[in-house]
């Protein structure tokens, strides 16, 4: 279906970020893993390799289940004999779980919940580094690949959108942090604006990495190493690199309207998922999953007559 | 001060184990490359069968021959004179498996049938 101009308003995604840096502090779990050989466990579980870590180092690979299906994204911060691990709001008891279940009997192994002992924050913007540097960072410092020390905190860049710098910080310094960010131009925003910038800015969390979706479908290509060796779910997508089969896509769609959270079938397409949208501007913004065959169409039409223009998502 | 020497810090995940009898069957061919393996230290060592995470099915089997740990957190079996340990985390994944022994350059070495598996890796270190 073509697109209708008349109806969709097109909005541009390179104005939707604030012009120097908005902070948000994005709820997560957040989990620690203790032990000499915290790093080889890690390495048995995780779809990405960590056993060249470096310290401070940064990885962001997935949990999977052996269906190949995502559990959570895992990003880890290595401190050498531990092991700090980020993921999705909500997750963190079950990826504790499955962390725990399979220490082997001769190693000694510790995993703990610092949900509450380490707070996630995220500053993006078209000139985030303006703000750290009045804190006394020097941001050519910063990468996505290692994690940069501040005083108690760990800053490093987001692996899927270089505009957003995370930060982990000791929850009982999360507000003298976004206090010392606001006072060198950052501005401290809400969860309702944080979904409209994540969606723009192409950044997932728990509402499409979960066990409805395979890495391949959210095109995390990336962030899977089918050479590492075995871990849960490789045989999956080591089948799925070499013969395709991939079914649906992550897009985003835009709208003069806000399209309904949830499945929906349409016609000549077939069924579209969408995991999470928003009001934006006058209209509406959304992320989902639709039939690959259909991944370059340039616009769907939703039952209730809301038309979305179909934008493709590249990592 | 470091991210790590805040407080909040939950005290150790403790992943919730179930503890059974463990029983194994070895076929005879096992049993002589088992014996091979001990290279006659029978009194003194033992084989340790345990289960990892890992593997494209969630779980990986492992094998050693180590020391006698004196453990009591491990459960003893007597096969023909050598001693099998199975942890009791893994008891009950591992209860009722059948380890045989396959003399193939291909594919050959210990094999483990698995009743409590719904799933193997192709390679068969693997279940889940």
């Amino acid at each position: 279906m073509a697109a209708d101009n008349h109806s969709v308003e097109i909005m541009d995604n390179a104005n939707h970020l604030h012009p120097v840096a908005q902070v948000f502090s994005i709820p997560s779990s957040v989990s620690v893993v203790e032990g000499v050989s915290t790093l080889e466990h890690l390495n048995r579980i995780v779809s990405i390799d960590t056993l060249k870590m470096p310290m401070l180092g940064r990885i962001d690979g997935l949990l999977c289940n052996a269906n190949g299906r995502i559990l959570d994204i895992t990003t880890v911060c290595n401190l050498d004999g531990r092991a700090i691990i980020l993921g999705s709001m909500g997750r963190g008891k079950e990826i504790r779980q499955n962390i725990a279940s399979g220490i082997p009997w001769n190693e000694e192994l510790v995993v703990k919940d610092a949900d509450e002992a380490i707070s996630h924050l995220l500053l993006i913007g078209k000139a985030p580094q303006r703000c750290l540097v009045g804190l006394g960072i020097d941001s050519t410092e910063l990468s996505n690949e290692k994690w940069l020390e501040f005083g108690n905190s760990l800053l490093s860049i987001h692996w899927s959108c270089p505009e957003a710098i995370q930060i982990l910080v000791p929850a009982n310094h999360h507000d003298s942090l976004i206090a010392a960010l606001e006072e060198n131009g950052a501005k401290f925003s809400d969860l309702e604006n944080w979904g409209v910038v994540r969606i723009l800015s192409s950044i997932l969390d728990h509402h499409e990495m979960n066990p409805n979706n395979l890495p391949f479908e959210l095109g995390l290509q990336n962030l899977v190493a089918l050479d590492k060796g075995c871990y849960p779910g490789q045989e999956i997508h080591a089948r799925m690199e070499s013969r395709g089969g991939i079914a649906r896509s992550l897009v985003r769609l835009k709208s003069s309207e806000l399209v309904p959270i949830g499945k929906s079938k349409i016609e000549n397409i077939g069924r579209v998922m969408v995991t999470d949208a928003y009001r934006y501007g006058d209209g509406g913004i959304a992320l989902a999953l639709i039939p690959h065959a259909a991944s370059e169409i340039d616009s769907i039409q939703f039952e209730n007559g809301i038309i979305a223009e179909v934008e493709s998502i590249r990592f | 001060m470091g991210i790590m020497d805040g407080g909040g810090f939950s005290l150790p995940v403790v992943a919730p184990v179930e503890v059974v009898d463990v029983d194994i069957s070895f076929t005879e061919s096992a049993k002589a490359a088992m014996r091979t393996e001990f290279q006659g230290d029978e009194g003194s060592r033992v084989l340790i069968i345990s289960a990892q995470s890992g593997g494209c099915s969630g779980y990986l089997y492992d094998m050693k021959i180590v020391e006698d740990p004196d453990d009591d957190s491990f459960q003893r079996l007597d096969v023909e004179g050598m001693s099998i340990l199975v942890h009791n985390k893994d008891s009950a994944l591992l209860t009722g498996i059948t380890i045989d022994f396959k003399d193939s350059l291909m594919g050959g070495g210990f094999q483990i049938e698995n009743p409590n598996a719904d799933r193997a890796c192709g390679c068969g270190q693997s279940f889940g």
